[in-house]
C-alpha cells in the first residue's frame, strides 16, 4: 500500500538509512516514554510509602501541638500545688485528678525528661537559662526551672536549667 | 544521580529543600525541625555542636556559641560592617592572615568559612539521613547585595561541608521562582524580606536574552538594614509586659528566670495569635508573690496595641523600601512605585497583618503570599537545583514534565442512572484522569433480560436534571429473579478525556459499550452553570433523593415480604400471614406517595411484621424451613429495569 502511494505521489521511496534513522528516533521516543512511565510509578509507590509513614507520624505526633499546650497548663498546676502545699496539706483529692492528667498523657507517649541536679547538661534534653556559682561540678545542673517532655522520641520541649559556672575559664 | 538540593543558609535559620516525588518539599532535620538555626557552638565539655543544640546552650556560653556569621563571611576584618558587630557580637574576632575576619571557638580561631562549612555539614547530613542517600551538590542562596567575595567564601563553605556548589543563587531570585513569577518577562518585582535579625530589600527586573533564548534575573537595586528584624518585635512585647506587670503589681519581674522564661513564651504565642486574632490573653498564673501570697499575671492585649509597640520598625522598613524602589541610582533603582509588577514577602514577621497592610499601601497591590514565608528562599533554591539536576541529566525538570504530562480533571460527575431515576456516580467530579472504575448492578425485576445504561453527567443526584451523554441497551441476560444477574459496567476515561462505557452481563458474558467522545468538552461557563444549579438545588434535591430512597426501599421488602410468604407456603400461620399481608398492602398504598416519612413507617412496621414468619419457622424445627431471606435481596442500587424489554 505505502509502495504504491508514493509512487502515485512521485515521493522517492525511503532509503534504508532513512528508516533506520526513523526507527532510531523511535526507539529514542520509546524509551524516553517508557522511562516517564516507570519514574511515574516508582513516584507514586513512594508516594504511597511516604504517605503511609506520614499517615503513623501523625497518629503519633498528631496531637503534638494540644499536648504542647497541655504541658505548660500541667506546669501550672504544679505551681498551684506547691504554693498550696506551703499555706498547709493539700486535699489528697487534688493529687488524684493531677494524676489522672498525667496518666491521660503518658497514654499518648509524653514522657518527662528525667533530671536531677547534679546531673551534666546536655543540650540535646535542656536548654541553659543562665549559670550560678554552686557546689556542683561546673556544666552540671544546678536547678530545673521547667522540667522537659518527650513525645515518643522527640524532644517537645527542653528542660530550662540552670547550670554551675566553670570556675577554671573564669 | 544523587539529588541536588537547595538551601537557604540565614543569618538566623537555615532550611533545605529538595524536588521529591514530582513535588517540591522542605526537609526536616535531625530534631524534627523545617529550620535549622545557623548557631555553631563548642560545648564546654569540648563537643561541637551545631543548630538548636548549640542554640540551647547559648546563653551559658556565649564566647563559645558562634550566631550569625553570615554577617561576616567574606569580609574583610577592617570593614565598618565587621568592625559594628564586633561590638556587640559576644564572641571573639579578629583579623586573619589575608585580611579576613576570624572568630574564636573554644582555643582555636575559625574562617567564617568553616563555621558556614559546619552549619552546612549537619543540613547535608540531615538531608542524607531523611532522603536515604548521598548528596554531594547543593544550590546556596545569598543575599543580593553580597559581593564576589561573599559569594565565593559562601562557596567555600560549600566546599568544606563535602559539597559541591553548583550555584549560589540570590535570595530574592530564589523567592521570585517560589512564586514562579520569573515566567513573566520584562517586570519589576519587589522582594520585601523581614528575617529574624535582618531587613533586605531587593528590586528586581525580569528579562528574556532573545539570543540564549533564557530567562534573566537582574539586581536593580537592594536596601535594608542588617539590625532590624523581628526579634526587635519580641523583645518589645516583652518589655511591654514587664512594665505592665510591675505596674498592676508593683513586682519587677525582669530579674527571675523562670518568670522571664515564661513570660517570653507567652509574648511569642501572643504574636504569633494576633496574626489570627484581633484580641488575646496573656494568662500566666503564680508568675510571682509577695507576703500576701501568690501573684498572678492576665492580661488582655490587641492587634492594635501589639502595632503600636512596633510601629516606629514597621514604618522605617517601608520607608527603606520606598527608597530603595525610587531613589536614583547607585542607591536605588530609581523606579516609580507604581512600575512594580509584583512585590513578595519573604521572613516569618511578614506573617503580621500590619506589616503587609502597610507594604500593600505603599504599591497599591497585594502582596504575594501563601507559601510559608520562613520556607520560601529554601523552596527557591530547591527549584533551581532541581532545574540544573535536570539539566545534567538531560531530562525535563519535574515542572517542564508537569507541564507536557498535563494530566486533565473531570470538571463534572460522570453517573449512570439506576433504579427509581437515582444518579449513580462513578465518577467523582475533580478526578484526576486517565482513569477507569468498575461497579457491579443487578437488575431491578424478575427475570428483566435486559438493563439501560443510561450515562450522565452532572452534579444533581436526580438523573432527570443532568446532562445525558448517552445510552445503551446489554440485553440478553438469563432470565432470573431480580438481583441475581450481576451486570459490571465499567466508566474509562482516556487522557484525551474520551470515556468508554461498557456493561458485561457476568453470566452469559456478553459485552456492550459505547464511546463519548466529548465527555469533557463542556465550556467554561457551561461547567460553572451546572455546579452552581447543583448548589441552588443541594436541599430539594436530598429531598428528592431521600424519597426515591425510600421507594426504593419500600419496592425491595414488599417484594421480600411477597417471597417470603410464598416460601413458607401453607407451614405459615393464618394470623401471621394476614398480618404481613396487611401490612404489605398499607406499605403499597402510601409507597408511591411524596410523604417520605409515611413510607418510612409503613417499612419499618412491614419488616417488624416479616420478622414472625422466622419466627413462626423456628418454632416448628421439623418442618423444612422457607427459603431465607438473604436469597434473592434486590439489590436496590440495580438499573431500572429496562421500559422496552
Amino acid at each position: 500500500m505505502a509502495d504504491e502511494e508514493n509512487k502515485e505521489n512521485n515521493l522517492p521511496e525511503p532509503t534504508v538509512a532513512d528508516l533506520k534513522e526513523q526507527i532510531e528516533e523511535m526507539a529514542a521516543q520509546r524509551d524516553e516514554y517508557l522511562a516517564g512511565w516507570q519514574r511515574s510509578k516508582a513516584d507514586f509507590i513512594n508516594y504511597k510509602k511516604e504517605e503511609m509513614k506520614k499517615l503513623e507520624d501523625v497518629a503519633r505526633y498528631g496531637s503534638e501541638d494540644l499536648i504542647k499546650d497541655l504541658i505548660s497548663v500541667m506546669d501550672n498546676f504544679d505551681l498551684a500545688l506547691r504554693t498550696l502545699e506551703k499555706a498547709g496539706p493539700v486535699e489528697k483529692g487534688i493529687y488524684l485528678i493531677r494524676t489522672q492528667i498525667d496518666d491521660i498523657l503518658k497514654k499518648r507517649g509524653l514522657a518527662k525528661i528525667d533530671l536531677k541536679p547534679g546531673d551534666m547538661f546536655d543540650p540535646a534534653v535542656a536548654e541553659a537559662l543562665s549559670e550560678v556559682d554552686a557546689e556542683q561540678p561546673p556544666g552540671a545542673i544546678v536547678q530545673e526551672i521547667e522540667p522537659g517532655y518527650r513525645l515518643h522520641e522527640k524532644v517537645l520541649r527542653p528542660a530550662r536549667v540552670i547550670i554551675s559556672k566553670d570556675k577554671k575559664i573564669k | 544521580m544523587p539529588k541536588i538540593i537547595g538551601i537557604d543558609l540565614g543569618t538566623t535559620n537555615s532550611a533545605v529543600s529538595v524536588m521529591k516525588n514530582g513535588e517540591l518539599q522542605i526537609l526536616e532535620n535531625a530534631e524534627g525541625n523545617r529550620t535549622t538555626p545557623s548557631i555553631v557552638a563548642l560545648s564546654k565539655g569540648g563537643e561541637r555542636l551545631v543548630g538548636l543544640l548549640a542554640k540551647r546552650q547559648s546563653v551559658t556560653n556565649p564566647t563559645n556559641t558562634i550566631f550569625s556569621v553570615k554577617r561576616l563571611i567574606g569580609r574583610k576584618f577592617t570593614d565598618a560592617e565587621v568592625q559594628r558587630d564586633k561590638a556587640w557580637l559576644p564572641y571573639e574576632i579578629r583579623a586573619g592572615a589575608t585580611g579576613g575576619v576570624e572568630v574564636k571557638m573554644g582555643d582555636k580561631w575559625f574562617s567564617p568559612e568553616e563555621i558556614s562549612g559546619f552549619i552546612l555539614s549537619k543540613l547535608k547530613a540531615d538531608a542524607e539521613a531523611k532522603l536515604g542517600e548521598k548528596i554531594t551538590e547543593a544550590v546556596i542562596t545569598v543575599p543580593a547585595y553580597f559581593d564576589d567575595s561573599q559569594r565565593q567564601a559562601t562557596k567555600n563553605a560549600g566546599e568544606i561541608a563535602g559539597l559541591k556548589v553548583d550555584r549560589i543563587l540570590n535570595e530574592p531570585t530564589a523567592a521570585a521562582f517560589a512564586y514562579g513569577v520569573n515566567k513573566e518577562k520584562n517586570q519589576k518585582i519587589v522582594v520585601y524580606d523581614f528575617g529574624g535579625g535582618t531587613f533586605d530589600v531587593s528590586v528586581l527586573e525580569m528579562g528574556f536574552d532573545a539570543e540564549s533564548k533564557e530567562q534573566t534575573v537582574e539586581v536593580r537595586a537592594t536596601g535594608g538594614d542588617t539590625h532590624l528584624g523581628g526579634d526587635d518585635f519580641d523583645k518589645k512585647i516583652q518589655e511591654y509586659l514587664v512594665g505592665e506587670y510591675k505596674k498592676q503589681e508593683g513586682i519587677d519581674i525582669s530579674k527571675d528566670p523562670l518568670a522571664v522564661q515564661r513570660l517570653k513564651e507567652a509574648a511569642e504565642r501572643a504574636k504569633h495569635e494576633l496574626s489570627t486574632a484581633v484580641e488575646t490573653e496573656i494568662n500566666i498564673p503564680y508568675i510571682s508573690s509577695d507576703a500576701n501570697g501568690p501573684k498572678h499575671f492576665q492580661i488582655k492585649m490587641t492587634r492594635a496595641k501589639l502595632v503600636d509597640l512596633v510601629q516606629e520598625y514597621i514604618d522605617r522598613s517601608i520607608q527603606l523600601t520606598k527608597e530603595t524602589v525610587t531613589s536614583p541610582a547607585p542607591k536605588g533603582a530609581g523606579y516609580q512605585l507604581s512600575e512594580i509588577a509584583e512585590v513578595i514577602l519573604v521572613g516569618g514577621q511578614t506573617r503580621m497583618p500590619a506589616m503587609q497592610e502597610a507594604v500593600k499601601n505603599l504599591f497599591g497591590k497585594e502582596p504575594h503570599q501563601g507559601i510559608n514565608p520562613d520556607e520560601v528562599v529554601a523552596l527557591g533554591a530547591g527549584i533551581q537545583a532541581e532545574i540544573l539536576s535536570a539539566k545534567a541529566e538531560g531530562r525535563k525538570t519535574e515542572g517542564e514534565v508537569k507541564d507536557i504530562l498535563l494530566l486533565d480533571v473531570t470538571p463534572l460527575s460522570l453517573s449512570i442512572e439506576t433504579y427509581g431515576g437515582v444518579a449513580t456516580p462513578m465518577i467523582p467530579k475533580n478526578t484526576t484522569v486517565p482513569t477507569a472504575k468498575s461497579q457491579v448492578f443487578s437488575t431491578a425485576a424478575d427475570n428483566q433480560t435486559s438493563v439501560e445504561v443510561h450515562v450522565l453527567q452532572g452534579e444533581r443526584p436526580m438523573a432527570g436534571d443532568n446532562k445525558t451523554l448517552a445510552k445503551f441497551i446489554l440485553d440478553g441476560i438469563p432470565p432470573s429473579p431480580r438481583g441475581i444477574p450481576q451486570v459490571e459496567v465499567t466508566f474509562d476515561i482516556d487522557a484525551n478525556g474520551i470515556l468508554n462505557v461498557s456493561a458485561k452481563d457476568k453470566a452469559s458474558g456478553k459485552v456492550q459499550s459505547v464511546k463519548v467522545e466529548a465527555s469533557s468538552n463542556l465550556s467554561k461557563e457551561e461547567i460553572e452553570k451546572l455546579k452552581k444549579e447543583a448548589a441552588e438545588h443541594a436541599v430539594e434535591d436530598e429531598k428528592k433523593k431521600a424519597l426515591i430512597e425510600a421507594r426504593n426501599q419500600a419496592e425491595s421488602i414488599v417484594y421480600l415480604a411477597e417471597k417470603s410468604v410464598k416460601d413458607a407456603g401453607d407451614t405459615l400461620p393464618a394470623d401471621v400471614k394476614t398480618g404481613v399481608e396487611e401490612k404489605i398492602t398499607a406499605l403499597k398504598g402510601v409507597k408511591d406517595g411524596e410523604d417520605e416519612a409515611a413510607i418510612k413507617a409503613a417499612i419499618e412496621a412491614l419488616s417488624t411484621e416479616i420478622q414472625k414468619i422466622g419466627q413462626a419457622a423456628y418454632n416448628k424445627p421439623n418442618e423444612p424451613q422457607g427459603d431465607s431471606a438473604g436469597n434473592g435481596q434486590p439489590d436496590t442500587t440495580g438499573p431500572k429495569p429496562d421500559q422496552s424489554a
